[in-house]
């Protein structure tokens, strides 16, 4: 029935927005440094952690730890890339590929230490309940976390396309020895994209712990979407980046109640193959 | 000179302490230890090929793995085939398989070719999940036979698949040696350095890589077999797992991918300590043993990322004469630096 | 130079792992006895895995001591039989991984040297440990793992005293023929089922039994137990439009799914699940809207009304650990027991003898925590007979057990009360 169907196409979206701001952070670091942060599904899950620790030790609501989740994230990155990421940027192709494992399993691990494996949900937030339009019910914590997302990928590309260091994080990210040429710091600007990046998944762990559960493995799956996202997109761009995420959010959703949801991220994965062999710099990448 | 003597010496050595182990330390739990070392080497070595040498690094190979251990049990298991029969039949599956995917990925480099691997091989524990004609989540069972070596079973301790994994890994290190010195592992590497390159030297870039991953993919595909023999029991979620893949590629880059040997000595560090962390440690339930795995990751990245062997050898590849200095890419998609 | 420097560094963090270096086998004094306990105590189901640890260590502290309740060995010090010989427990972690069952069972055995296993809660990792324990020819109770798989391989040294999914679908089936003969009828079922080992069974179970019942089955859904999201899967649920569905899944599944029910309305007239919507932490998380759902269970404390030693016991496991005992606690909390009591009555820890008094072990009902008629083993299978199941029901965030009619606390509540109102 077409009531169904319009659902199902709502809750494409809403998943897919906020899987668009996650894959968001990952491209821009692709982008400029040219460096996949396989560690982008634990950051998510550290944001989560942070954002559930002030519910439950402060009483902040998920919402309102939006910008300490960011700013935490923000400084993990660049951390992250001060003492890990920039010291590969010279080194072969695979000990890029592989620091960023090496992180993710030692974060995903801290967190099993730090906080035991068990699952944790944040059970009362501001933002409870479903609204109804007409024949559809949206879940109110998951309307905002999605209009939020798109806001925030929205302010990130004004940031890019506006200030002076956005267009010098633009100019790096489209060819490096010419921005060096014109006087980009490009270490600093690697630094920041990576901490911009980090910010981004901050912002979006906080928005899915509002609805989502959390546990230290929580990065796995998310993350590993994120990739495809991202490669889906193309290399670097961030428009290309948030229309993926769309669009796996929608075939993912889609793809599940037409055909089988078990098989739901095999036909993901299945349409980022099939993008990347008839077009192997993604859908808008160059 | 020297150097290639003192080498003799060690191989000699390790190869006299690997065939006494058995007949010194004969409890199950050390045999286990090194049959699963042997089994990761062989995994690593495989990956190698195509990864260390031809530049194609895949975090997919638990696929080729699963492929061969499904193939030969669901014949051993409906056709009564033997399971060294089965292992062959697992070999080319899989390489077929290597092939068809291979061949439309064999344009991308890098980071993209990464993600490709990944979502293959999660498209692939995604169908061998719900694929009834292999039992699905629930896996194969494999009945114990009478044993013995035609039936690749063994009940009266773990002697012989010890010896078995040993000759698997011993095999693929002869071959991985063979492909490092002759012509084909000079045009690996060729593409592994550009694509350019590979048009100036007049390969086929496109065969060259199929052949590459193919080979990876037989042998993994082996030690899919061998495991299945080994454990009995299969389902998606111990051979065709994300981490196992991970492992291998983590494996191969300690040891020192690109060279021979290097992913046989990452398996020798890597698999005996998360076999006792996990034994002295596992039980407290903290997570501290994989912490201290990460850490060691990151930083063998950073400080040495040509691994043990380029810290012990200083250098990393065959002693072949350097490859042509190669046009630096302009696509900015190509590679690092 | 630089080398060195760096060898160093990578020197100094593996000697760490050496610093912590295995546990080496002790010899034991006389009057110890060892059992090893296999359970997944890291990896991503760790919590299960602290679970099932303190039930088991609860049984044993109970066998050490002296304490005034009718479980086997409780009113005495130890095992009589052999000279009050106290019960030691050595844990090993599988992680989860099947290949680590074979590894850990071997090395307890052989190392370690215990006398029996016990454990270990996944049935993929049970049915390779129990291959190793027939292969060693060392006595295995396993008291937590449901896979009907694990029975049927005619191991002489694997007893199973827990249900198995096939009796605990059955179970649901027959609870549904009770309630037609109330007056509530069913036509049409939708299974829904996370996909590995333990979900795919049950979906299977179901679809058979749902045949021999005479029902529809509407909707058959296996999904990954860790989505992202459930939409798709709810609303095929939703267009399937089923009267009762049936649900096998993990805890986090079942968080997500009665979230998602919630938001997107689906409401049929029962839903009737099995296993995750059971852990301590769904309740917490999903409050008043888990109201009406139906569980299968193995275990529920309102067994107390008609079985005091569940109130005692209960009370023992809180002094112990400040929290209820949980349904997978008091899985575990029975293998203990079965084997140290057979060990007991073979007067003996060699083998062959162990397993013969395990063939002869014949609990009575007051001797265990749950609504069975005892322990007893068939010759065959070695499955305990008399091992059966309950269903609960959350009725005002608690769980209340509703059938077997005869042994309920409560009148179920059917059909499903509407999301808001809960």
């Amino acid at each position: 029935m077409s009531e169904q169907l319009v659902q199902q196409v709502v809750n494409g979206l809403l998943i897919g927005c906020v899987y668009s701001l996650i894959a968001i952070g990952l491209t821009l670091i692709w982008g400029v440094m040219n460096i996949v942060n396989f560690a982008h599904g634990d950051f998510l899950m550290l944001a989560m952690f942070v954002s559930f620790w002030l519910y439950t030790l402060v009483g902040l609501d998920p919402l309102l730890s939006i910008p300490f989740c960011a700013l935490l994230l923000f400084v993990l990155g660049l951390l992250i890339y001060r003492f890990a990421v920039s010291k590969v940027m010279r080194g072969p192709m695979l000990a890029q590929l592989v620091v960023t494992f090496g992180v993710s399993i030692f974060l995903a691990n801290t967190a099993v230490m730090l906080w035991t494996p068990d699952y944790r949900l944040i059970d009362r937030t501001l933002l409870s309940g479903t609204w109804q339009f007409g024949t559809v019910q949206v879940s109110v914590a998951k309307l905002v976390s999605s209009v939020g997302s798109v806001v925030v990928s929205g302010a990130l590309l004004l940031f890019l396309r506006r200030t002076r260091t956005g267009k010098a994080i633009l100019a790096t990210e489209m060819n490096r020895d010419s921005a060096l040429l014109m006087g980009v710091n490009t270490d600093r600007v690697n630094a920041l994209s990576f901490a911009i990046g980090s910010g981004l998944v901050g912002v979006a762990g906080a928005f899915l712990s509002m609805y989502y559960y959390i546990y230290p493995q929580v990065g796995g799956l998310f993350g590993t979407i994120s990739f495809a996202i991202v490669a889906l997109g193309g290399f670097g761009s961030i428009t290309g980046a948030f229309i993926a995420g769309i669009l796996v959010g929608l075939v993912q959703t889609l793809g599940g109640y037409f055909f089988d949801p078990a098989y739901k991220y095999a036909i993901v994965f299945l349409l980022y193959l099939l993008t990347v062999w008839i077009r192997p710099q993604g859908l808008l990448g160059w | 000179m020297r150097t290639s003597r003192l080498a003799l010496v060690v191989a000699a050595v390790v190869a006299a302490a690997l065939v006494a182990f058995p007949f010194v330390f004969t409890g199950p739990f050390p045999l286990h230890v090194m049959i699963v070392t042997f089994m990761f080497a062989t995994l690593a070595v495989a990956w190698n090929i195509m990864g260390g040498y031809a530049g194609m690094f895949s975090f997919g190979q638990a696929a080729f793995f699963g492929i061969g251990a499904y193939t030969s049990s669901y014949l051993f298991v409906t056709h009564g085939v033997s399971p060294w029969l089965g292992l062959v039949a697992g070999g080319l599956a899989s390489a077929l398989v290597a092939a068809a995917i291979g061949y439309p990925c064999s344009n991308l480099r890098g980071h993209y070719f990464a993600i490709a691997s990944i979502a293959f091989a999660e498209i692939v524990r995604t169908h061998f999940n719900n694929w009834k004609l292999v039992g699905a989540a629930e896996g194969l069972t494999i009945p114990m036979s009478k044993g013995g070596f035609l039936q690749f079973q063994f009940h009266h301790g773990k002697a012989p698949y010890y010896f078995i994994a040993l000759a698997f890994l011993l095999a693929s290190l002869a071959l991985s040696w063979w492909v490092a010195r002759s012509r084909m592992g000079y045009y690996f590497r060729a593409i592994k350095e550009s694509h350019e390159l590979a048009m100036v030297l007049g390969i086929s870039f496109v065969r060259y890589r199929l052949a590459a991953i193919m080979i990876s993919a037989f042998i993994s595909a082996a030690a899919g077999t061998l495991y299945a023999q080994y454990i009995l029991y299969l389902d998606p979620e111990s051979v065709l797992v994300l981490s196992i893949s991970v492992q291998v590629v983590l494996i191969a880059m300690l040891g020192g991918a690109g060279s021979v040997f290097g992913p046989a000595i990452g398996a020798a560090i890597l698999v005996p300590l998360s076999e006792l962390t996990r034994v002295s440690l596992g039980h407290k339930g903290t997570g501290v043993d994989m912490m201290i795995y990460g850490a060691l990751i990151t930083l063998i990245s950073v400080y040495q990322p040509r691994g043990v062997w380029g810290l012990l050898t200083g250098r990393i590849g065959p002693r072949a004469p350097p490859a042509p200095v190669a046009a630096r890419p302009v696509a900015v998609q190509e590679g690092s630096k | 130079m630089a080398h060195r420097k760096q060898l160093g560094i990578i020197g100094i963090v593996l000697s760490l792992f050496a610093l912590l270096g295995p546990a080496a086998g002790r010899a034991q004094p006389a009057k110890v006895i060892r059992l090893g306990a296999v359970y997944p105590l890291t990896g991503n189901i760790a919590s299960t895995g602290l679970d099932c640890r303190r039930g088991a260590e609860l049984a044993v502290d109970i066998i050490n001591g002296k304490y005034d309740l009718d479980l086997p060995l409780a009113r005495t010090a130890g095992l009589p039989n052999l000279g009050g010989a106290k019960i030691e427990l050595v844990f090993g972690d599988t992680k989860g991984e099947p290949k680590n069952g074979i590894a850990e069972v071997e090395r307890l055995v052989t190392q370690e040297k215990v006398v029996g296993i016990i454990g270990a809660y996944q049935s993929s990792v049970t049915k390779t440990a129990s291959q190793a324990t027939e292969r060693l020819g060392i006595p295995y109770v396993c008291s937590d793992s449901s896979s009907p798989t694990l029975t049927q391989s005619g191991y002489k040294f694997f007893f199973r005293a827990s249900p198995h999914d096939a009796l605990f679908a059955r179970d649901q089936f027959n609870f549904l023929k009770d309630m037609e003969k109330k007056g509530q009828k069913v036509q049409t079922i939708a299974v829904l089922y996370e996909n590995t080992e333990f979900g795919s069974n049950v979906g299977k179970e179901v679809v058979k039994l749902a045949q021999e019942y005479g029902y529809k089955i509407v909707e058959n859904i296996s999904y990954a137990a860790n989505a992202t999201d459930v939409s798709s899967e709810v609303g095929r649920l939703i267009r399937a439009n089923p009267d009762v569905l049936m649900h096998a899944s993990y805890i986090t599944d079942a968080i997500l799914f009665t979230k998602t029910y919630r938001e997107m309305g689906f409401k049929p007239k029962a839903i009737m699940t099995f296993a995750g919507y059971i852990e301590p932490a769904y309740l917490p998380a999903v409050k008043s809207d888990a109201n009406g759902i139906i569980v299968r269970s193995t275990f529920a404390l309102d067994l107390a009304r008609s079985k005091p030693l569940v109130a005692k016991v209960n009370e023992l496991f809180k002094k112990k650990y400040g929290v209820d005992m949980s349904e997978n606690a008091a899985r575990s909390f029975t293998a203990p027991f079965v084997l140290a009591d057979a060990i007991n009555r073979a007067k003996t820890t060699e083998p062959e003898a162990v397993v013969k008094a395990l063939q002869e072990t014949n609990f009575g009902p007051e001797q265990v925590i749950y609504p069975w008629q005892g322990i007893k083993f068939d010759p065959q299978t070695h499955q305990n007979i008399y091992a059966r199941g309950i269903l609960v029901q959350i009725q005002k965030q608690q769980y209340v057990t509703v059938w077997p009619f005869d042994a309920s606390a409560a009148p179920v509540i059917w059909p499903l009360p509407p999301w808001g109102n809960k």
